[in-house]
């Protein structure tokens, strides 16, 4: 069944068509390539540029793809219409294929996707393999803020994260909760805040501002209302005075001092009842009086000592009291998140046996 | 020398006697037919309330700061909306609704392999449906379609019946590929070989396996964060050891398939309607086949270009990167035949035609910003954004919605015998490629400058762009109610059609409309493949079809 | 004449249709198992090493018993359904029932070894962590299918007996021994990644 293919004249409309598009095609280029990116949305940082000048490339490929599909195809719907003088029965021109055509169209877009593979990969480089130097800020997703940690600053910042301009920073990003996405549009970059991961993102601020910082990641009710957070550039003496004031302003904050004493805790003198009184006031918050896996923040304590279930802490310890105490002394940190220490929860040793003291009349 | 898939006298000339009652007939069919167009009219319903719920988002985002919902209730509508779209509306469309009706039709064969296992697939979608939206009962899930743990595992009974009522209709679809595969497999027409098959015979066959296995991971997925609500078995949540990027994993792998779930049986539909109305043989007809094939196989390699920026390992992203640049060689490939097709051809605008020709344009944009998104750097600008809603909007109502639309007012006439009213459809065309490109584009803008995507508020100063989406918006809806006026209005009042309104050369065109319960007198012998419109029509044995001769008698009658 | 053949040849399709029906269906049920072996596979790889704290110990002569049990009940449905092809009804009969036991002994072992976990090492499937999650689930899983396939196989002995299958038309015994044949090389693997690695 070899159909002989009818010879193809593609004719001078074809080609005025075909000029005309790449006018159009190379205008739009042209467009893409001097457009203010950075004048509608502020480059903040290096890897914004290089982001930015891949989405040029991008933008004026696609766009010159676009404006030749679609114009070809107006083109041929309105030139290949069947006119009101065509008989009923009237056929187009019975071409099946054309390999040389079909090789072309594969070949180029493929040398194009080369292309486009080695630019991304290069940018991609610089932001997903660069050195762990420079500055090293944390960033911790909250249900519904964001908070940031400073080396040699205590406690959490919640207010803005504040950078020198022209320094290398690593951003480690986490959460304390679900899936958050820490987004800067002025970066252009954004990383997902994973709970029990690490994300980093490697960039130099560049352009002294205030930038949004808001969340990508669909995070429960008020997701929302998680752009209210600045992300601020600052010149380098400012950035120093800033981080000055916080750290005095932080120097009593809890989770910086050391912890009170590893004394043994005389579990003999514990009172279950006035245990029972300090867990209503210290530890419900994060703990309820269920079983296991009844999660607030931690786990519920509900037979904790007691669990044929849960032999074992979540810290891995055989679950006695002396490493209940030892838990509550020195706090928790690991995979089920963290407790503050002995000294920042405000409890004593004798408050520590009598919660132990309660802990084990639990079951 | 012809394959042939099957002898007369074998499985291909078994008849189930005629259904008797209105149950046998319209309920409980096992006729492919009957249940093509019960998933397509439970689509358009699901369409309908997916659609209303649609409005509420854009009611709500005409104002910067809400108010029209509590965000809880705004969440629980995008959410619903999102998965009746996915799962309620397109997925059963195009395969178990276009994909039993015509199909079959098209490879000459009186049913699918499995009649009777067809009709339980579809009767587990209506139910899965109301599960659904019973779900608002009880507080729906609120963390979209894609559901991540652990904001998933928080919350009420209403994302357990999501992972539930998703499952059921999993199963259905996972049912539907078997069958379908087993079908085009095993029950063409005699003669009917491989490079002779319609170009939607192609499409389904491609999307039957895709069906098949990725489906079946979503169950699994499904299934654990099920356990992991409802009892407390530790999958996805960290405190307990769980990985929430596992979640992410097992979903994609199923998700970004079933795009291309989404996405292949409407390029065959606008493989057929473009030969039919251009007067033309399709152009590379190999090339598209081969294609879908291609894109079904590398559509199972790029699930993690979804997680871009979730934590995936340096390593494994270049790869997802370059896999999903490569599937924009077989897409471009489609699109760059299509094109070839129109040229030369004598163009009959029928309102299937202006849809077919549209599709081209608005998923070339969808694809090309796939494009974009597949670049890591700048998915780590775009990801989670507007940019991201409009990509999904031009993909799925750009390109599989406008091709739906397409191949109903393709098919409808072989379906009811009447054809849609085509004043009406050429209104119902225009504005709804208005209202379209209205909501879809400014999006891509909003997204890059920084809206976020889920917001029940959002900065202010997007707040004009986001009134004129929502103005567009009403004009999309409008559009389509048009449509569904249309389709219910002809059902009785349109005008006969005939068997072959649109000298279309594929099987189903050659036999009555609408087409008896057993589909072909005789089973066809075919000649050739259906696209060259100087030759007759190539298929032999097709003589008594539309006369008076007497119909065939059920197989043993038993 | 003609009709016998046309009987014969709508068989044969019919069978043809139905076996690889069947086939497409164990593949989609593969995919199931798989995606729940990536999931321990990945638990396993990501946490903070395997087995995690406070995981039991498994008991792998217990599980080595078991499996030669289910690997022997992989022979006797072999040899059942090559008797029924050499048209040997009562050796068919026999060693399908053969199979069953093999099957509820497996369903036994597995039984004995859960209630070990549960009693001496205190493990479940919601409060073991991803140990519990992974084992059980895909065990279980398993468990559930063996569970079939023993329902399966029975309502399969007692059509026999019934003659609902010939000598030559006898494709629901085909399936029933593809399916057993399937649960079988689902557990070498399960019993590989949990036991041996």
């Amino acid at each position: 069944m070899e159909h002989r293919e009818p010879a193809v004249h593609l004719g001078r409309g074809f080609w005025s068509v075909t000029f005309a598009l790449a006018i159009v095609a190379a205008l739009s280029i042209y467009a893409w390539v001097v457009a203010p990116i950075a004048g509608w949305l502020p480059e903040a940082a290096n890897k914004a540029q290089q982001i930015d000048a891949l989405f040029r490339f991008l933008a004026a490929s696609g766009t010159a793809l676009f404006v030749f599909v679609v114009g070809y195809l107006l083109y041929f719907a309105i030139a290949f219409r069947r006119r009101a003088n065509d008989p009923p029965d009237a056929l187009g021109v019975q071409i099946h294929d054309n390999n040389a055509l079909e090789f072309w169209w594969t070949l180029i877009p493929t040398v194009f996707l080369v292309i486009l593979v080695v630019f991304s990969i290069k940018i991609w480089a610089g932001i997903e393999l660069g050195p762990n130097t420079g500055l090293t800020v944390e960033a911790i997703g909250h249900q519904w803020y964001f908070t940031f940690r400073y080396p040699q600053i205590n406690g959490e910042i919640t207010n803005a994260m504040h950078l020198p301009v022209g320094q290398p920073v690593t951003l480690r990003l986490t959460s304390a909760d679900v899936i958050h996405s820490f987004w800067v549009p002025g970066m252009r970059m954004k990383a997902d805040m994973v709970p029990g991961l690490i994300n980093t993102l490697h960039f130099t601020p560049k352009r002294v501002g205030r930038y949004q910082i808001i969340c990508a990641e669909f995070c429960g009710t008020l997701h929302g209302e998680m752009d209210k957070q600045w992300f601020v550039v600052d010149p380098p003496v400012k950035y120093a005075a800033w981080y000055d004031a916080w750290q005095k302003k932080n120097s009593t904050a809890s989770n910086a001092l050391p912890v009170q004493s590893n004394a043994r805790v005389a579990f003999g003198a514990g009172d279950a009842k006035i245990g029972k009184q300090l867990f209503s006031q210290k530890c419900t918050a994060c703990h309820a009086l269920g079983p296991f896996s009844q999660r607030i923040v931690g786990p519920g304590l509900l037979g904790v000592l007691h669990d044929p279930a849960h032999p074992n802490l979540v810290n891995g310890d055989k679950a006695t009291r002396e490493n209940v105490a030892e838990i509550l002394q020195n706090g928790y940190k690991g995979d089920m998140g963290q407790m503050p220490n002995q000294t920042a929860n405000a409890l004593s040793n004798t408050d520590i046996a009598n919660l132990v003291a309660y802990l084990n009349t639990l079951k | 020398m012809a394959v042939t898939a099957s002898q007369p006298g074998g499985i291909a000339d078994h008849i189930h006697p005629e259904p008797q009652g209105f149950i046998r007939k319209y309920v409980f069919s096992i006729d492919h037919k009957i249940i093509g167009i019960q998933y397509i009219v439970t689509s358009f319903v699901f369409m309908v309330l997916g659609g209303l719920l649609a409005e509420l988002i854009r009611i709500q985002l005409m104002n910067a700061n809400g108010g029209f919902m509590t965000p809880d209730t705004y969440n629980e509508v995008y959410t619903i909306h999102g998965s009746t779209m996915v799962w309620l509306v397109i997925v059963p469309m195009v395969t178990g609704g276009f994909g039993n009706f015509v199909f079959p039709l098209q490879i000459g064969a009186r049913d699918v392999a499995f009649p009777w296992l067809n009709m339980v697939s579809f009767w587990m979608f209506p139910p899965a449906g109301l599960l659904l939206y019973a779900s608002f009962l009880v507080g729906a899930p609120v963390a979209g379609w894609t559901e991540y743990p652990p904001v998933s595992l928080q919350g009420g009974p209403g994302t357990s019946m999501w992972c539930a009522a998703i499952f059921l209709v999993g199963v259905g679809t996972t049912l539907t590929g078997i069958n379908f595969l087993v079908t085009a497999l095993k029950m063409r027409a005699p003669g009917m070989t491989f490079t002779r098959m319609p170009l939607f015979v192609w499409a389904q066959f491609a999307t039957a396996p895709l069906v098949m296995i990725a489906t079946t991971a979503l169950a699994a997925a499904l299934a654990a964060l099920f356990m992991e609500r409802q009892f407390g078995v530790p999958f996805y949540d960290p405190t307990k050891g769980g990985s929430p990027l596992l979640w992410q994993h097992m979903f994609w792998f199923y998700s970004h398939p079933a795009v291309y779930i989404m996405i292949l049986p409407v390029f065959g539909i606008i493989s057929e309607v473009f030969p039919t109305f251009a007067r033309k043989p399709i152009f590379g007809y190999k090339m598209i086949a081969f294609s879908s094939i291609s894109i079904a196989l590398l559509g199972f390699m790029v699930w993690a270009h979804h997680m871009f920026t979730s934590g995936l390992a340096p390593f494994l992203q270049l790869p997802f990167m370059i896999m999903t640049m490569v599937i924009a060689i077989p897409t471009g490939i489609k699109v760059f035949s299509w094109l070839a097709t129109l040229w030369g051809g004598k163009i009959q605008y029928t309102t299937a035609m202006l849809f077919a020709i549209a599709f081209i344009a608005t998923f070339t944009l969808g694809g090309i910003s796939g494009v974009f998104l597949a670049a890591i750097p700048f998915d780590l600008w775009a990801h989670g954004t507007y940019f991201i809603v409009a990509h999904i909007h031009y993909v799925l109502v750009g390109g599989s919605l406008t091709g739906i639309f397409a191949g109903m007012f393709y098919w409808y006439p072989k379906m009811t015998g009447r054809f849609m009213n085509e004043t009406l459809g050429r209104w119902t065309f225009w504005l709804f490629v208005i209202g379209l490109n209205g909501t879809f584009v400014p999006m891509h803008w909003l997204g890059l400058m920084g809206m976020p995507r889920r917001v029940a508020e959002y900065d202010p100063q997007f707040q004009t762009i986001n009134r004129v989406e929502s103005l567009f918006s009403f004009v999309m809806t409008f559009a389509i109610l048009l449509f569904f006026i249309n389709a219910l209005w002809s059902i009785r009042h349109g005008k006969r059609a005939g068997h072959n309104p649109w000298h279309a050369r594929t099987l189903e065109w050659q036999i009555p409309s609408p087409p008896p319960y057993y589909n072909f007198k005789h089973i066809p012998t075919v000649l050739a493949n259906p696209y060259a419109f100087d030759e007759p029509v190539p298929y032999a044995g097709l003589e008594d079809e539309l006369t008076d001769s007497p119909v065939p008698i059920p197989a043993g009658a038993h | 004449m003609r009709a016998a053949l046309a009987a014969d040849q709508f068989y044969q399709e019919t069978r043809d249709l139905r076996v690889t029906g069947f086939l497409l269906f164990m593949v989609s049920d593969l995919v199931l198992f798989s995606s729940f072996i990536f999931a321990y596979l990945y638990l396993r790889n990501t946490g903070q090493g395997w087995p995690p704290p406070g995981a039991p110990h498994l008991n792998l002569a217990l599980a080595a018993l078991n499996s030669v049990v289910l690997f022997g009940s992989g022979a006797t449905i072999h040899f059942a359904l090559e008797n029924w092809k050499h048209e040997k009804f009562m050796k068919f009969a026999g060693w399908t029932l053969a199979t069953i036991v093999l099957g509820i002994m497996f369903l036994s072992g597995q039984g004995i070894e859960y209630y070990s976990l549960y009693t001496v090492d205190h493990a479940s499937w919601a409060g073991s962590g991803i140990f519990g999650a992974s084992f059980f689930t895909l065990t279980g899983m398993h468990g559930l299918h063996v569970f079939a396939g023993i329902i399966y196989l029975t309502v399969l002995l007692l059509q026999a007996t019934q003659g609902k299958y010939t000598f030559k038309h006898y494709t629901g015994l085909t399936l029933g021994t593809l399916y057993w044949h399937f649960v079988d090389v689902i557990w070498v693997v399960l019993f590989s990644i949990f036991y041996l690695i």
